[in-house]
């Protein structure tokens, strides 16, 4: 009888062990969710990141494209304007210009 | 020892494992949750930091690539503008060039020019013997002048009368047919080209080569002449 006492009083302080470890291991499991968990939101978050960067180059993208549109537009309208009044000048004092060159090209100082 | 105080005791001893076990589950817990704010950020920022390198390199392709762009049509735009120059400027040398036709055709004036062109080059070349060519449809004008051009040569560089060779094998080009200024032939639209008896010195003094001569000197001049300055106009 005092051993069977003394049995039962084992088996009880076995199972507490056994609970104990269990109670541990799943804590420990538990962590290991945790930081796999904590992998995922931070991927997820990456990702989040990653679209509002790209979001914001492409605006830039096509920002610079309009810009870079309005530049070359602005750019070949001065370069018109420029030729334009080039030729209109030139047209102007051609005459003049042809004239004294002939004028030097016949004149021999000797 | 009494049944009940081993029972006690081993209700305690139950108690202290339990107590133990959830307290080390507690303090792992608390782990999981800073490793869990720490794994996190890390990574977070590790990633971010990558990514953001990454557009950063990217926005500066693009803003390379477009000052590249820009530069690339600042630089044509330039060029076009120094195009449509020289050709306005190549527009009024051919209309020189056609000019030069009738100079020689003006029997009077092209007489006296072909004379003081002579004596220029005689006074420039200073030989005592010289090699004169002319246009073949110039030889009976030239011979008939070079008289003429030697005593006046003598008398302003008080030196004596040099002998001229007017070179009856091989004559300067004609003048340019039906007006072509810009064609490829060689022409001549008057003047002549002397040489030292060696041939070492030559001097070309034809209408077409003291045009271009003029061209590069005088034109820079008549733009300064010009109320507006062709040149400034090419500033971008």
């Amino acid at each position: 009888m005092a051993s069977n006492r003394g049995q039962g009083g084992i088996q009880q302080l076995l199972a507490a062990e056994q609970e104990a470890q269990r109670i541990v291991n799943a804590a420990k499991n538990e962590k290991l969710a945790r930081l796999k968990q904590a992998k995922e939101e931070a991927e997820k978050e990456i990702a989040q990141y990653r679209a509002q960067l790209e979001a914001e180059f492409q605006k830039k993208v096509s920002d610079s494209t309009g810009d870079s549109g309005a530049n070359v537009k602005r750019l070949e309208q001065e370069t018109d304007e420029k030729i334009q009044h080039l030729k209109t000048e030139a047209a102007r004092i051609s005459d003049d210009v042809v004239a004294m060159l002939l004028k030097h090209v016949t004149s021999v100082k000797n | 020892m009494k049944d009940a105080d081993v029972s006690r005791q081993i209700q305690q001893m139950i108690r202290f494992i339990r107590q133990e076990a959830e307290e080390k589950a507690n303090e792992i817990s608390v782990a999981a949750e800073e490793e869990f704010n720490i794994e996190k950020l890390q990574l977070l920022e590790a990633e971010k930091r990558k990514i953001r390198q990454e557009y950063e390199r990217k926005a500066k392709q693009i803003d390379v690539r477009r000052k590249i762009e820009y530069s690339t049509q600042l630089n044509a735009a330039r060029i076009k503008v120094l195009q449509a120059q020289d050709d306005a400027m190549g527009s009024m040398k051919d209309a020189a060039k056609k000019g030069l036709l009738r100079v020689s055709n003006d029997k009077k004036v092209y007489k006296k020019l072909l004379k003081d062109m002579i004596v220029q080059g005689l006074l420039r070349l200073r030989e005592p013997s010289v090699l004169l060519r002319c246009r073949e449809s110039d030889r009976k004008l030239v011979e008939s002048l070079i008289e003429e051009a030697k005593k006046e040569y003598s008398e302003k560089a008080s030196m004596q009368s040099p002998k001229i060779s007017l070179d009856d094998r091989v004559y300067l080009p004609p003048p340019p047919k039906n007006g072509a200024v810009d064609s490829h032939e060689p022409y001549c639209s008057g003047g002549v080209v002397l040489a030292s008896e060696d041939g070492k010195i030559v001097l070309e003094n034809t209408l077409d080569a003291r045009l271009d001569v003029i061209f590069r000197q005088k034109l820079p001049e008549a733009c300064k002449e010009a109320p507006v300055r062709l040149n400034n106009i090419t500033a971008i």
